[in-house]
């Protein structure tokens, strides 16, 4: 059976009852609800100490944000226990990194995770860190674990670069994944067993970028000093979250509704249509841990 | 509205400076095409695709203890598609260079010809914004011919039309960037169709003018027809509806045009808007 498009009208019939904002996301869902995850939990750890500079975080301090928020997460209260529940010695551990030049993922960041999985018992040489060579790179080719950690920011095509988009670099042709603003990137997840390999979902929102422009989609003008990490085992979750601190950003900074241009539709499809975790705020406990101010969630 | 500009001669690099306000070019230029572009420009790569883009040169420029400049020279091939990737986000302040041009945030974007050029320094301080506008001068007085604009945006009637809104593009992805229609291309839209985008009004009022040309009447007929089952089955015969919002949305075939107006406050306004453009196509 032939496919029905899905227009803006279908979004008017939703909003007619709902604000517009949540149209996206409730329009799919009448029409692609699948039985999805239930519940999920992410962790909000800021640190008013975060940065040394402006792009340049604080080791110590980004090590105790990282300590804190998986502690929180996993339930533990030793660090190092929380990471056992995470990765076993035998493990080949692959930290999927961002390297994109004006916010990429840092290498304060990079090592204080890879110190903590070595802390677990993980030899160093089977932990390997990447981005754009993850397809060449053997250690996360044998990857028995993933770690995804990137910074959040809005993006020119998906309206959000968060930990769905991160896995990208996994498949061949990644512009194949553009279509409709990038709505089924969750589709990426069930390749290379992605979904079940990935343990941990790092969104840094230290230095989050909310709004682009250009070719590059990028100026200092719209980045702010966050310094907040967001994380969880959901990948969709953590996306939800920091979503709406880029909206709420947005919303303060230009005075008005500014909705993402393109909404980033792909998070609650990766909910409503690929059931890859969940999307809708109202099932996910957010626990905020630190620094309050101009916290926006 | 064939677009004629070309002088397949221009090397890229030629229309760049070496120096720039004490800023030096780094030794090697990098060359992209629409294969290789998102090994570069991980955002926007795919919107340059989309107006059929052959070959951007990337010039990074370096000053001892000062941000670095980069220059992006897109040959669009047309002057149609330099105009049109330039109306893709007009964000900013004109910046009085070249056919059109904006200054926003440490970046100052124009195009010229079938040239479009995007300059930017990795932090903004007046040095740099300085050196921006000097190397965009530059650049822009390399560039000798002038580009024509695409016929179809001069069908979008000026008054009423928002400031920097109207979008000149090819393809639904680009369309739905601007205005979200469907999820499919029930207009049928490909890398040959012509077609502009204008917003009218501000705020919650704004109505948005969509005009269509063709390659061919067949494809135009073809368009509407997808369009009208997907978009308003339910319109009149007048091909007027008024949706969900209580806005007016009306559409019309018109030789290998297809004119649609969104959101439109009243019908009567929806209808005329229509008219008004037939009556500019017919003076094309």
């Amino acid at each position: 059976m032939k496919k029905r498009a899905i227009t803006r009208r279908d979004f008017l019939r939703v909003a007619a009852v709902t604000p517009f904002a949540g149209a996206f996301a409730s329009g799919f869902r009448i029409q692609e609800k699948k039985e999805a995850a239930s519940r999920a939990k992410v962790v909000l750890i800021r640190d008013k100490n975060a940065l040394i500079s402006f792009k340049k975080p604080n080791p110590g301090v980004i090590r105790k944000m990282l300590d804190d928020g998986i502690t929180t997460l996993l339930g533990e209260t030793d660090p190092i226990n929380a990471w056992k529940k995470l990765v076993k010695p035998s493990d080949i551990v692959g930290i999927k990194s961002n390297v994109w030049r004006p916010i990429p993922t840092t290498s304060e960041v990079e090592q204080a995770l890879k110190a903590r999985i070595m802390d677990a018992g993980v030899a160093e040489e089977n932990i390997g860190i990447d981005d754009r060579g993850v397809r060449r790179n053997r250690i996360f080719k044998d990857a028995t674990v993933l770690i995804n950690a990137r910074p959040a920011r809005t993006h020119h095509w998906s309206g959000m670069g968060g930990c769905i988009k991160n896995h990208i670099m996994f498949v061949p042709s990644p512009f194949a994944y553009h279509g409709d603003s990038c709505a089924d990137l969750a589709t990426l997840w069930y390749k290379h067993n992605l979904k079940k390999r990935t343990k941990l979902n790092v969104l840094l929102m230290l230095n989050p970028l909310f709004h682009g422009i250009g070719p590059h989609h990028y100026s200092d003008k719209y980045v702010w000093e966050y310094k907040g990490i967001l994380v969880s085992q959901d990948p969709v979750a953590v996306d939800a979250i920091g979503v709406r601190i880029l909206q709420a950003k947005r919303r303060e900074y230009f005075g008005e509704e500014r909705p993402l241009q393109p909404p980033a539709k792909h998070i609650y499809l990766a909910d409503t249509r690929h059931n890859l975790g969940v999307s809708d705020p109202d099932k996910i406990e957010l626990i905020k841990l630190g620094w309050e101010e101009g916290i926006l969630i | 509205m064939e677009d004629t500009s070309k002088d397949d001669k221009i090397a890229l690099g030629d229309l760049l400076p070496q120096e720039i306000n004490g800023w030096r070019a780094e030794t090697k230029d990098e060359i992209y095409d629409p294969q290789t572009i998102f090994d570069y420009i991980d955002g926007a790569g795919e919107v340059y695709r989309s107006y059929n883009f052959k070959k951007l040169l990337a010039r990074r420029f370096t000053k001892e203890g000062k941000p670095d400049i980069v220059a992006d020279l897109f040959d669009m091939e047309k002057s149609n598609d330099a105009f049109g990737v330039f109306t893709h986000d007009l964000e900013g302040e004109d910046a009085g260079i070249g056919q059109g041009s904006t200054y926003n945030g440490g970046l100052l974007s124009f195009w010229k010809d079938r040239f479009f050029v995007s300059l930017y320094s990795e932090e903004e301080t007046e040095d740099t914004r300085k050196a921006l506008f000097a190397l965009g001068e530059k650049v822009a007085s390399s560039i000798k011919q002038e580009g024509k604009k695409p016929d179809v945006v001069s069908l979008l009637p000026s008054e009423n039309l928002a400031e920097k809104s109207a979008h000149y593009f090819h393809n639904h992805l680009i369309l739905n960037y601007h205005f979200y229609v469907s999820d499919e291309n029930i207009l049928l839209l490909d890398q040959q169709t012509e077609a502009a985008l204008g917003i009218y009004g501000e705020d919650n009022e704004k109505s948005y003018l969509l005009v269509v040309h063709y390659t061919e009447g067949d494809k135009a007929s073809q368009a509407h027809k997808s369009f009208m089952q997907s978009y308003m089955p339910d319109a009149t015969e007048m091909g007027l509806v008024q949706t969900e919002d209580l806005k007016w949305t009306a559409a019309k075939l018109y030789q290998d045009f297809i004119i649609i107006i969104f959101n439109a406050p009243s019908r009567f306004l929806a209808i005329g808007t229509i008219e008004k453009v037939e009556k500019r196509i017919g003076q094309i």
